[in-house]
This record gives C-alpha cells, structure tokens and sequence, in this order.
C-alpha cells in the first residue's frame, strides 16, 4: 500500500517537465568558451613554465585543490620541524667548549686514585714501558736464589 | 545536422540537463548561469578532461556539483540568506497551461527548496535524468548505500509537504 503510494508519487514527480535552458545563454557560454579555447592554443609557446605548471597543478588538485594545500602544508611543516631538530643536535655539541688542561690534568689524577683504590697499580705501570737490560745467566741466577 | 565543434555538440547533449541541475542545487539563474559557462571553459581550456571518459553527463553532472559546492561555500552566511529569499520564486519547472498543473509545480519546486542541497541533489538525479543510486554515487561522490537514504528521505519529505496537494492532483485525475 505504502509502496504503491510511493510509485504514484513518483510517478507523478518525473512526469513534471523541466525548465530548458534559456536559447539566449547558448551563444554567450559558447563564445566564452571558445574565447577560452584560443587562449590556451595560442600563447603556448610564450607561456612560462611557472604558468604552464601552474595549470597543470589546478588541473591535477582539482576539484579540491584547498584541501590538497592544506595537506601539503601540514607535510611542510612536519618535514621542516624534522630538520629543524635535525639540524639542532650537532650543533649543540659542537659549541660544548673543550675541556681545560687542567680539568684533564684532574680527570687523570682521579683516574689514577681510583686505580690505585682498586689495587691496580699493575694496570697502571703496564702502561710504562719496560726498559729491558740484558745481563747474563749468572746474574739472573743469583736473583732467583735471593 | 551540423554538429558545429566539439564544445559545440557537449553544449547542445547536455546543456539542458546542466541547466536543470544547477538550477535545483543553487536556486538562483544568475549562479547558474556562471556555473554552467565556468563548466564550458574549462572544458574548453582542458580538452584532455574529456579524454576516455565512459560517461560524459556523469562526468559534467560531477563537475557541475563540485563547482556549486564551491560556489556556496565561497558565499558568506549573510549572502546565502539572502539567496535562499529569493530563490523561492525561482522554479526548475517548465510553466504549465493547466493552472492545477502550474501550482503543483509551483509547489514542488518550494518544497525542493526546502530539501537539504545533498538531498536534493539526489532526488533531482534520479527522478528527472533517471539514473541509478550507483551511478548518482559516482557522480556526487558518495556511496550507493548514502545515495539510496537521501533519495528516500528527500522523497518522503516531499510527500510530506505535498500531501494534500497531491491529493487534489490524483483525486483530478
């Protein structure tokens, strides 16, 4: 029942005849549009590659060519916060000044205590070279005996 | 017949078509006289739009939507207000000798202005080009399924509001 009410209604809709479209409007659109058409075909070879570029971004972002912006801005500003921090870090290290002869002076000194602290003292003289004094048999006999 | 040029031939396949459409989306002649000549020159401008294209309305209808759709948000709230004052006398109804005819379509045009654009939209697409919920969905971008709910919702509202009009017209026939 409520189906067939429907239908008629329906029915009843599209047998409504449309307004056509004014016999007057034919001739200004088409004349602008032809107007258009010459445009494009004849400053072509004139046309800087900006501009050429320019028509062929509109073209391609169309039909929401402020969204496409908006996403492109947002990707700028990521990419640009990225390097940014990127570039950021060496930097800071790079004005860390070097550390004075005598905070050197003092690290080695502490370095040494801690050494010794820990009975390393071995450790540390293995650093030193050996001086090596060859003697003969006899000599290194008697300091085995003592 | 001498079909004249290409933009020539788009103009006189489916001016009327365009016409009637944005006549019903925007609610003003003005607009849509604009809308329908920025729809020709860009056409005119990029010719390769056109290229292997499977459904040349389908694609104009699309192209015809996007643009009102920008247009209107271009408007401010002010301006729309204004518009929509003034399109209630505007009809996409061709006028009709028999006056019971004139008032229905007087009315139905009232009421389709009362729709939302979206609704409306669709209800003009697939009661006057005929086409299906897939093909409305291509064109405007959406799914069938939200085709199918505007149309019904459209449709009922409209039946709503021309219930007892409706009812003199049938009761007439």
């Amino acid at each position: 029942m409520q189906n067939d009410e429907t239908e008629k209604f329906e029915r009843l809709l599209k047998r409504q005849q449309l307004r056509q479209v004014p016999a007057d409007w034919r001739e200004e659109v088409l004349s602008a549009a032809k107007e258009a058409q010459s445009a494009r075909r004849s400053p072509v070879k004139n046309r800087s590659f900006l501009s050429a570029l320019n028509d062929r971004v509109t073209s391609l972002l169309w039909p929401h060519p402020v969204a496409w912006a908006g996403l492109a801005a947002v990707w700028i500003f990521i990419f640009a916060l990225n390097f940014s921090i990127r570039d950021k870090a060496p930097a800071m290290a790079e004005k860390t000044p070097p550390p004075s002869p005598t905070v050197v002076a003092e690290l080695r000194q502490q370095q040494r205590l801690y050494a010794e602290l820990l009975g390393a003292n071995d450790s540390v003289d293995a650093d030193r070279p050996k001086i090596f004094v060859p003697r003969p048999h006899s000599e290194r006999v008697d300091i085995l005996t003592v | 017949m001498r079909r004249g040029t290409e933009i020539e031939r788009l103009y006189d396949d489916h001016a009327s078509s365009l016409f009637a459409f944005l006549l019903n989306f925007t609610r003003n002649e003005s607009d849509t006289r604009d809308l329908l000549q920025e729809i020709f020159v860009k056409i005119a401008r990029e010719p390769q739009l056109l290229e292997n294209l499977r459904e040349e309305r389908a694609f104009l209808i699309r192209l015809a939507h996007n643009s009102a759709i920008d247009l209107i948000r271009r408007r401010d709230t002010r301006d729309r207000t204004k518009q929509n004052f003034a399109a209630e006398r505007i009809s996409a109804f061709a006028p009709a000798n028999d006056p019971d005819v004139a008032f229905f379509r007087n009315e139905l045009s009232m009421a389709l202005g009362e729709l939302p654009e979206e609704q409306r939209s669709v209800v003009h697409l697939k009661l006057w080009e005929g086409w299906t919920f897939d093909a409305i969905a291509e064109a405007l971008e959406i799914s069938p399924n939200t085709a199918a709910s505007r149309y019904r919702y459209g449709l009922d509202k409209l039946r709503e509001r021309l219930r007892p009009v409706y009812r003199e017209i049938t009761n007439a026939e």
